[in-house]
């Protein structure tokens, strides 16, 4: 799908690691913001990608492992089919906190691109 | 004659011509030269200066920039970018931090040349053996297998500045043998002030 966003860019995109589930319903980390300078950058949601080749399942992007907060809504993830998000589709989400990941099911291959805003 | 000086907003300019005079800040005085021939220094790989491998939230020793040493009779005018995801932290002097406020310095990030393309507010000078230096952190979560900070600018050709009797002109403001040149540029070529 191309991309319609017109807006300039407000940072820096960065990708995470391929993340892959290593356990059902359970968060575990996904993308840790840059925070070592003078101020911590906040991070926005960009684009998520993920493949899924263990059963259909639910995949949640949020902040924090215990408890875990949702910065966008449950996506479905059909079985055996790869499933992306572009930015088109993502809410501008803009949190100060390193992003989480979590599946219904382990497995799961995610990846997500961010835009780091700050100096 | 085009309006030439320090830190000029706007791609890159020489702040002087050729036969004009400047005024160098070292040590707490000026000294005067007479400009005689301007290059220019274009960025390019070599003009680069890779810090090297570093971890997350480290930060280096300060390091000089040796790709920025200028031979006697010599000043650079150069601004600064950084290519990788750092914090680069100038030093002219080993201690004596740049581009510096009461209580902090700033730094050149990826996001100064966002806000400032032409770098004007980067921009600093070299002259002869007072070294430039830098020291650069990696502000993110993860190692960078490299730290690179780019450069480019102007190198200007000097020659002593003499007054109409052949006398070097001298900065010592108050003191009979002040002898002040009646035009010409100051290059804040240090910043112990």
């Amino acid at each position: 799908m191309s991309s319609h966003y017109s807006e300039p860019a407000r940072g820096l995109r960065k990708s995470s690691d391929i993340i892959t589930i290593a356990a059902g319903a359970t968060p575990e980390a996904l993308y840790q913001r840059t925070a070592s300078g003078q101020n911590p950058r906040t991070v926005i949601l960009r684009k998520v990608m993920a493949y899924n080749a263990v059963n259909a399942t639910t995949l949640d992007i949020g902040t924090g492992l215990a408890p875990f907060v949702n910065i966008i809504p449950t996506i479905r993830l059909v079985n055996n089919m790869d499933n992306e998000r572009t930015e088109d589709e993502i809410p501008e989400m803009e949190v100060g906190a390193d992003l989480t990941v979590q599946t219904d099911v382990l497995g799961v291959m995610v990846q997500v691109e961010v835009e780091e805003i700050g100096s | 004659m085009p309006e030439l000086y320090p830190f000029k907003p706007g791609p890159i300019e020489r702040i002087v011509l050729p036969d004009q005079i400047v005024g160098v800040w070292v040590n707490k005085l000026y000294k005067f030269y007479r400009v005689v021939y301007i290059e220019g220094i274009p960025h390019s790989d070599p003009l680069e200066m890779d810090f090297g491998a570093l971890a997350a939230a480290a930060t280096t020793g300060i390091t000089q920039l040796a790709l920025l040493e200028m031979p006697n009779y010599e000043f650079g005018q150069f601004r600064g970018f950084v290519i990788d995801d750092i914090a680069a932290s100038l030093w002219q002097g080993r201690s004596d931090g740049r581009h510096v406020l009461m209580n902090r310095n700033g730094r050149l990030t990826r996001d100064t040349d966002r806000r400032d393309p032409c770098g004007h507010t980067t921009e600093f000078y070299v002259h002869e053996d007072d070294y430039a230096y830098m020291d650069v952190l990696n502000p993110t979560a993860y190692a960078l297998t490299q730290t690179r900070v780019a450069f480019f600018g102007f190198r200007y050709v000097l020659e002593d500045a003499l007054d109409k009797y052949g006398k070097k002109y001298k900065w010592n403001p108050g003191k009979p043998d002040h002898n002040e040149p009646p035009a010409w540029t100051r290059v804040p070529a240090t910043s112990h002030l």
